[in-house]
């Protein structure tokens, strides 16, 4: 294909499979667990797997739309009734999507061959024609099949008489009959629908091409055994006709490109209303101000459709774990059934992706941690059948998933015993904790209670790696577990990322945005309460007997603070993850909703700043990042790591 | 000339407008299913309508059947895109009142070429 940039539309096309391959194993996990599939799924099945093949096809993936062609056979003969629908077929249908699945990612990378190809379907393609062949309709059968070689052997006896015998299209009209009909032959890849009678002498073209080959005669009866089958599949299709929404496709950076438009549009009348003040007549001034009034509100609402635009519902994540659950149940021979609830709860689009991987990795660590084996589950009084279900609402402007299992809880004392040995915590804290709180250790770095290591998870890298993810969205994780009971984990995200409740915070004469999210609580610290230590350059704060690291935000931003005595100002607690740092600044001032906006790539990244806003006013407001600041904090303090030796394990705040 | 391209596929309508305005025709509507390609064709008049037979909601077959049904489109030429070149697929084009077809993968110039011969006779 001249003309195309092939790789281009296949990065496309690999994004899309992947909806549609989501689409086909959910309706097929469905299948399996009922027994029975309704015409409308089988229409479905059909339309996803025949979309595959046709794009794939069309960006030159070869070997998989040679193998999507036979699956999409069998999905053909479903719909079509001509073989009866039976469970298993559910798992073969499965395993047909996981290969080409497989097909479709090694041929992107170039590593297909022949060779792998044969091996990698072989055993598959056995299963699925004896499906194909199986029920009465055998006669139907071979002679799909045999047309289907009939497509390959014109593929490769490509010259025939007609001139044109390249078309790929052809037209069914009386105009274009004159001079179609010697030029649309068999092989054609485009045609014009002609009278009925005129498909035939058209058809009769192919024989002479191919007389030699006999399998040609048994084509010839094609048009006679499809045409009943046919018409049983279109009066099925036609009254489905559902009205659904009609709905479009649009890159999110547009809808952020809008989004900064309003929020210009914000600070214009903002300073339109600053200037409307100043005019001199009153009667004048008032009702301009009143419109002006108007218009923000307008605006306002501007701002939340935008926001909708952005919402997704929670389905679209759910739709991803119940095949992962259904693999990995069966591979560790466990009975699982997965719930869901909130499907329709809407989420910010920006957050999937940051999303998907931490609850996969939480419910991949319930199947195999979590949930107990069917023998071990009867022996302790439960059910065979662990569950595990994940729900999601929205509250108090917050969004809450929760994951829960009915497995055997998180051992708190094993935990706890791996993070002293990792030296997250040390002997005393451990003394002090509740076994929920040793639990909850499993979000620190390298802790793993697995005995053996499996490739599902337990390799003790994931849960702080969920934990940190968690962080980067602005959420909380938290874990509640029971022995014998078993866990659920909750996670509170902020509604959107787009936009966050902000604190203004002032040092020295510049006002920065802290994120509300982050704040623990703030105070102006007594004497007592404040510990030098080290090399006298290192403020602790004492709080509750907990050790606290001050960081002085004037010192990392380099600004003439009003105040240098900790006494004097203020200081806010604030946490990311497990750790604590206290912020020295000169004052708090207000709280308000502030619309992030990422930083200009233009900028050299400053550590302890993470985005900025417009602010009313029409100046820009940086936005603190804490997580950076905490970072920042960290590596000054290995500088002087040895004078900090004795105390780091304070540091870690549980 | 105003055309409108019914598939359901992102990839294949890029494709599709690709090669059409690589051919010079720059006026193309898209739309992602049966339905959504009947009410785009019935609010604007369109000199050509390219459509996939299979679809969710409405399929490009009912949707041939439907337009050939709406004045504005009883003349107008519509194509059929299709994986298969059998006589059943001819069969049911021509039924539906489908003015041509062509054989997905497609090659650009092919398709220029049904394209050009549907729009200049």
């Amino acid at each position: 294909m001249s003309g195309f940039d092939i790789s281009m539309y296949r990065d496309m096309f690999v994004e899309e499979a992947e909806e549609l391959f989501e689409s086909a194993d959910n309706v097929l996990l469905e299948a399996e667990n009922n027994g029975s599939l309704t015409d409308e799924e089988m229409g479905q099945l059909f339309r996803d797997v025949h979309t595959l093949k046709g794009s794939g096809a069309s960006v030159e993936l070869a070997f998989f739309a040679e193998f999507t062609h036979d699956v999409e056979n069998m999905m053909d003969k479903l719909r079509n009734h001509q073989i009866a629908f039976i469970p298993e077929m559910a798992g073969t249908l499965m395993d047909g999507l996981d290969v080409m699945k497989e097909i479709l990612q090694m041929e992107c990378n170039d590593e297909m061959n022949r060779e792998k190809f044969t091996e990698m379907t072989s055993e598959l393609l056995v299963t699925i024609r004896a499906y194909i062949n199986a029920e009465g309709a055998s006669s139907l059968a071979s002679v799909k099949e045999v047309q289907a070689e009939e497509v390959k052997t014109v593929e490769k006896t490509k010259e025939t008489p007609s001139s044109n015998s390249s078309e790929s299209w052809g037209f069914f009209g009386e105009e274009t009959a004159n001079d179609s009909t010697e030029s649309v032959s068999s092989d054609e890849n485009f045609g014009f629908f002609d009278e009925a009678e005129k498909i035939t002498p058209q058809s009769k073209i192919e024989e002479p091409i191919k007389v030699e080959e006999p399998k040609v005669e048994e084509v010839k009866t094609t048009p006679k055994a499809t045409t009943p089958a046919s018409k049983v599949s279109s009066k099925k299709e036609a009254p489905t006709k559902k009205v659904v929404a009609s709905t479009i496709r649009v890159n999110l950076d547009k809808i952020d490109l809008l989004m900064n438009n309003v929020g210009d549009l914000v600070i214009t009348n903002a300073m339109l209303t600053q200037y409307s003040t100043t005019i001199k007549e009153t009667k004048v001034r008032n009702s301009v101000l009143e419109r002006l009034e108007l218009l923000e509100r307008h605006i306002r609402d501007m701002q939340d459709s935008i926001m909708s635009i952005r919402m997704v519902p929670m389905e679209s994540i759910y739709s991803k774990f119940p095949k992962v659950v259904r693999d990995i149940s069966k591979k560790l021979k466990k009975k699982i059934e997965f719930k869901h609830e909130g499907d329709s709860v809407e989420i910010d689009k920006a957050m999937i992706e940051g999303l998907t991987d931490p609850l996969m990795h939480i419910i991949r660590n319930s199947l195999d941690h979590g949930i107990e084996m069917p023998e071990d589950r009867v022996s302790a009084g439960k059910i065979e059948t662990g569950t595990i279900l994940i729900s999601a609402e929205q509250a108090n402007g917050q969004m809450i998933i929760t994951i829960k299992d009915d497995g055997k809880g998180i051992p708190g004392e094993k935990v706890a015993q791996k993070s002293l040995e990792n030296g997250l915590i040390d002997e005393q804290q451990m003394a002090t904790m509740t076994d929920n709180e040793k639990a909850m250790l499993i979000f620190g770095a390298g802790v793993s209670t697995a005995e053996s290591v499996t490739d599902i998870s337990g390799r003790g890298v994931g849960m702080d790696v969920v934990k940190t993810n968690i962080t980067k969205l602005g959420g909380v994780i938290n874990l509640d577990t029971e022995i014998g009971v078993g866990t659920t984990i909750t996670i509170m995200l902020p509604l959107t990322l787009a936009i966050l409740d902000g604190l203004d915070i002032a040092v020295g004469d510049v006002k920065y945005i802290l994120p509300l999210s982050a704040i623990v609580e703030s105070l102006q610290p007594t004497s007592e309460m404040i510990k030098r230590i080290g090399d006298g350059t290192q403020d602790l704060l004492m709080l509750r007997e907990e050790f606290i690291p001050v960081v002085r935000l004037h010192q990392l931003f380099d600004i003439e603070p009003q105040h240098t005595k900790l006494e004097e100002g203020m200081l806010i607690v604030v946490k990311s993850g497990t750790t604590k740092i206290a912020m020295f600044i000169d004052e708090f001032l207000h709280q308000h909703q502030v619309v992030v906006k990422p930083l200009d790539k233009n900028f050299r990244s400053v550590e302890g700043i993470g985005a900025a806003t417009v602010r009313g006013d029409g100046s820009i407001g940086l936005i603190l990042d804490v997580m950076g600041i905490i970072e920042a904090q960290k590596k000054s303090e290995s500088l002087h790591a040895d004078h900090r030796e004795p105390r780091k394990r304070n540091l870690v705040a549980s | 000339m105003k055309l409108l391209i019914v598939d359901d596929s992102t990839m294949l309508r890029d494709m599709l407008s690709y090669a059409l305005n690589e051919g010079g025709y720059n006026d193309v509507v898209e739309a992602i299913d049966g339905l959504d390609g009947l009410e785009k064709a019935s609010k604007a008049q369109y000199d050509l309508i390219i459509t996939d037979i299979n679809m969710p909601n409405m399929d490009g077959l009912t949707l041939v059947t439907e337009l050939r049904k709406l004045n504005q489109y009883s003349k107008i030429p519509i194509l059929v895109l299709t994986t298969e070149r059998s006589d059943d697929m001819k069969t049911k084009g021509k039924a539906a009142g489908a003015t041509g077809w062509i054989v997905k993968p497609f090659v650009p110039d092919q398709l220029l070429k049904a394209v050009n011969i549907v729009l200049t006779k």
